[in-house]
């Protein structure tokens, strides 16, 4: 490649476009997706039940916008939270929630 | 060779309309008369002024109609003929000459002109170059032709435009020819169009409102516009026949968008409804100066605070704006205020109509509409509907869609009024006996069900929307009606109620296809979302008390079985109880749980988020449609315990958000305190529920799978008993 002349042998680069971050099955199955759920949620939150409400609450969504956020940081919650919504129709996702349920039962079974 | 210069040369490329053609109008307009040079001498008629006018009318049949232009009427726009001509000429009809012919014909031939000039512009699709170059111009014209006709100085434009109809409605129906129907349909269209004109886009300066449903209602007061009104369809069926179209769209013009509630209040009543709703914009600013004051800065705006964020993980995130200091929530809401990405919407439907936008009308507008209301609601509603009705029914093909929504629209507008004024009476005068509901029978039976459900399968199969949404705003005021007539103190109406009702929830296909439209919901309008929760609203309540009122209900399936089509049979030839009675016990079992599982059709995902939907718009609703919603809600959550169908972040976020939000409800909201015990209850439950489950935390981010729903419900054990 050296020795060409003007750069004429160079090869032709075509920039291409940065791929989009996307918020999809992959990602959500992914390290920061439903399994960081499966393992943080039930530890973290610790809720104080009757009477505390909104508190509770608080704390429940104070949990899923954190974890929304280091998922795909650039939408909003509400966004965020209504395109998971669309892809739990997605195969894969349902059986991953299909598992996790089974997993579950089997837990309770022990 | 001076005289061969070409005349296209000297032409503008940028003029709108062929300079013959506009050489020629604007002649013929000149030759058909002017203001006379003496003082107060008044408007003088060319001397071949019925010729001219009938050579205008000719160059707009034959040039416009014909080649589908609007050139001539664009030309007739630029040279003021309506303003400076026809309705001076009008006018001036002297009132000793009612009866001379040449005054006649000259009146008529000026109708005959302002009736195409004054034709709705519609934005249809195969429209030409012209078209898109003309109808802004021509909106702005007829605004000023309507002007013209209601503040004419003579104040009798209209007057005299209903007097050319006189003679040819004072002849009987039998002997009128189709000379003096053509006259009558001239003169109604005539009326249709003014009514239906408006100010295309009014501004600060030019608000239109002297062309406004105001104005228009006044003047037709005054012209015994209303009158003939009243007496064409009192008339209807016996003394006329196919005026039923024009008028139904003058109502509909004269009507949309008028609040009936408004129209039966008092005085006092108005007064004191005004005072509420300064009061309570009044309480709202007060709520936004208080969360201002509470959420706002306390120092200036460059204090430059900046706040770390230390997540457990060790990530951090900072923030800026002193505001954040208060609480975490608050920080957390200001990382996401600050996203710049938005999810693409996809575009909703807006409808360009304006049937739903509020009118604002005066003290004495108002009073004179009441007025025609009652009148007509004693003396038009029957002939003219149950005319139409039948009509419609006969796919009489003079019918188009637009007739058959106007004909929804009207009755489900007269109903509501109907039931205002009932209530106004017996709130004026609580001890009188009400009427018998006999002056609106000719929409509560059979055949108008019959072809309120046709339309309203049909439309909700071609997806018409906005025709859909008539239809069943029709229908749920049918049901509020019917409401009203069981609990009638006459004999007659409460049988008819009842009638009604067995016919109503007779049919399953009908009754699915509420659900079906309320499931359907995607990207409709929000009239059409508040249409169709109501009427799912209305019509699941009345069946609820029906279905229990009624152990004996029947309702006819579509998968029946051949011997099931015979109980059918029988059902149908004779309507009498013990018969039905007498029936094998498995007909009967049906019934009893026929109403949950109808119920258990209802509830479900996509209704569910028709109603979040419904209820994410809480701003803007008012305390009972806020009800209506709530009261979904506590029936799948509390009525039908299928809590795991609320269970989703997004709803609970939506809750969160109206009781906790600054940008929620203010505590004096009247639905607050209501909200505020449900949103509890929801968030205790959910809370219990994540402690025992929790599986749920995953499941609580989507809608659930119906297999695995059961197990999130009720826990392990029943799921084994299920599947033994």
């Amino acid at each position: 490649k050296k020795d060409s002349m003007a750069g004429v042998d160079d090869e032709v680069k075509i920039a291409k476009r940065k791929l989009r971050a996307k918020l999809d099955a992959d990602r959500l199955l992914g390290p920061n997706g439903l399994e960081k759920i499966r393992k943080d949620a039930p530890k973290k939150l610790k809720f104080k039940g009757k009477g505390h409400e909104y508190k509770d609450c608080a704390k429940l969504l104070a949990f899923y916008q954190l974890w929304a956020h280091d998922l795909f940081p650039k939408a909003k919650f509400r966004d965020t939270l209504s395109m998971i919504e669309k892809l739990g129709h997605n195969r894969r996702i349902q059986v991953a929630r299909t598992y996790y349920i089974d997993e579950d039962k089997r837990a309770k079974a022990k | 060779r001076a005289n061969s210069v070409d005349p296209d040369e000297y032409r503008d490329a940028n003029d709108t309309v062929d300079p013959y053609l506009r050489a020629h109008v604007h002649s013929l307009v000149a030759a058909l008369g002017g203001p006379s040079p003496v003082k107060g001498g008044g408007y003088v008629l060319g001397d071949e002024a019925q010729y001219v006018l009938r050579d205008l009318k000719k160059w707009l049949r034959a040039y416009d109609e014909k080649l589908n232009r609007l050139d001539v009427a664009r030309c007739l726009a630029e040279s003021k003929l309506v303003g400076n001509d026809l309705v001076e000429i009008l006018a001036s009809w002297p009132e000793d000459k009612v009866e001379d012919r040449r005054w006649y014909r000259l009146a008529l031939s000026c109708l005959e002109l302002l009736v195409p000039l004054t034709w709705p512009l519609e934005r249809r699709e195969e429209m030409t170059v012209n078209h898109h170059r003309h109808i802004t111009y021509l909106e702005y014209a007829q605004t000023g032709y309507k002007r013209a006709i209601l503040h004419h100085r003579s104040r009798k434009v209209l007057k005299n435009c209903v007097k050319i109809a006189l003679p040819s409605l004072a002849v009987p129906l039998k002997e009128r020819e189709s000379r003096d129907d053509n006259i009558i349909r001239l003169v109604l269209y005539f009326l249709r169009n003014i009514a239906a004109i408006r100010h295309p886009d009014p501004t600060e300066d030019d608000t239109g409102e002297d062309i406004g449903r105001d104005a228009t209602i006044k003047a037709f007061e005054k012209d015994n516009v209303l009158h003939l009104m009243l007496a064409i369809s009192s008339g209807m069926g016996e003394d006329f026949n196919v005026q039923d179209v024009p008028v139904s769209e003058i109502l509909f013009h004269l009507l949309k968008g008028v609040n009936m509630k408004e129209l039966f209040m008092t005085e006092t009543q108005l007064a004191n409804k005004e005072k509420e709703n300064l009061a309570s914009l009044l309480a709202l600013e007060k709520g936004m100066d208080i969360a201002r004051n509470r959420d706002g800065p306390t120092r200036h705006n460059r204090f430059g605070t900046q706040i770390m964020l230390t997540r457990e993980n060790g990530k951090t995130a900072t923030i800026s704006g002193q505001d954040v200091l208060a609480s975490k929530e608050k920080g957390l809401q200001k990382i996401d205020s600050s996203k710049k990405w938005r999810k693409p919407k996809g575009g909703k439907r807006q409808s360009h109509e304006d049937v739903y936008v509020p009118v604002h009308l005066s003290t004495s507008a108002k009073k004179i509409m009441r007025e025609f209301v009652e009148n007509f609601i004693d003396a038009g509603f029957n002939p003219l509907f149950h005319h139409i009705r039948k009509d419609i029914a006969r796919d009489e093909d003079r019918f188009a869609t637009s007739h058959v929504r106007v004909f929804f629209y009207l009755v489900a507008w007269f109903l509501e009024a109907e039931r205002m004024r009932r209530e106004a009476a017996l709130r004026d005068n609580p001890k009188e006996v009400a009427d018998s509901f006999s002056i609106i029978a000719s929409v509560m039976n059979q055949e108008t069900l019959i072809i309120i459900q046709k339309h309203m399968k049909k439309w909700w199969e071609l997806k018409m929307w906005s025709e859909l949404e008539s239809v069943m705003k029709c229908f749920t005021q049918i049901l509020l009606t019917v409401q009203d007539m069981a609990a009638s103190p006459f004999e007659e109406d409460q049988e008819i109620a009842e009638n009604i009702q067995s016919r109503i929830f007779y049919e399953e296909s009908t009754l699915d296809l509420v659900h079906t439209i309320l499931r359907g919901y995607t990207t409709q309008t929000f009239d059409y979302l508040n249409i169709i929760t109501e009427l799912t609203h209305v019509h699941t309540k009345m069946l609820e008390r029906y279905s229990k009122q009624n152990t004996h209900m029947f309702v006819r399936a579509k998968k029946s079985k051949s011997s099931k089509k015979k109980k059918d049979a029988t059902d149908k030839n004779d309507d009498s109880e013990p018969e039905i009675q007498q029936e094998n016990s498995t007909a009967l079992k049906e019934k009893a749980f026929d109403f949950k599982r109808f119920e258990a059709k209802l509830l479900n995902n996509s209704s569910v988020d028709s109603f979040v939907t419904f209820l994410s718009y809480y701003k803007e609703l008012d305390y009972s449609q806020i009800k209506r919603a709530l009261s979904f809600f506590h029936r799948v959550f509390v009525k039908r315990k299928m809590e795991i169908a609320l269970y989703r972040l997004d709803i609970v976020e939506l809750f969160y958000r109206i009781m906790q939000d600054s940008e929620g409800l203010p505590p004096t909201h009247p639905a607050y305190k209501e909200l505020d015990q449900f949103t509890k209850y929801l968030i205790k439950c959910l809370v219990r529920k994540l402690q025992t489950t929790p599986c749920l935390y995953v499941e609580l981010l989507f809608s659930k799978i119906p297999k695995t729903a059961y197990y999130l419900m009720h826990g392990r054990d029943q799921e084994i008993e299920t599947r033994a």
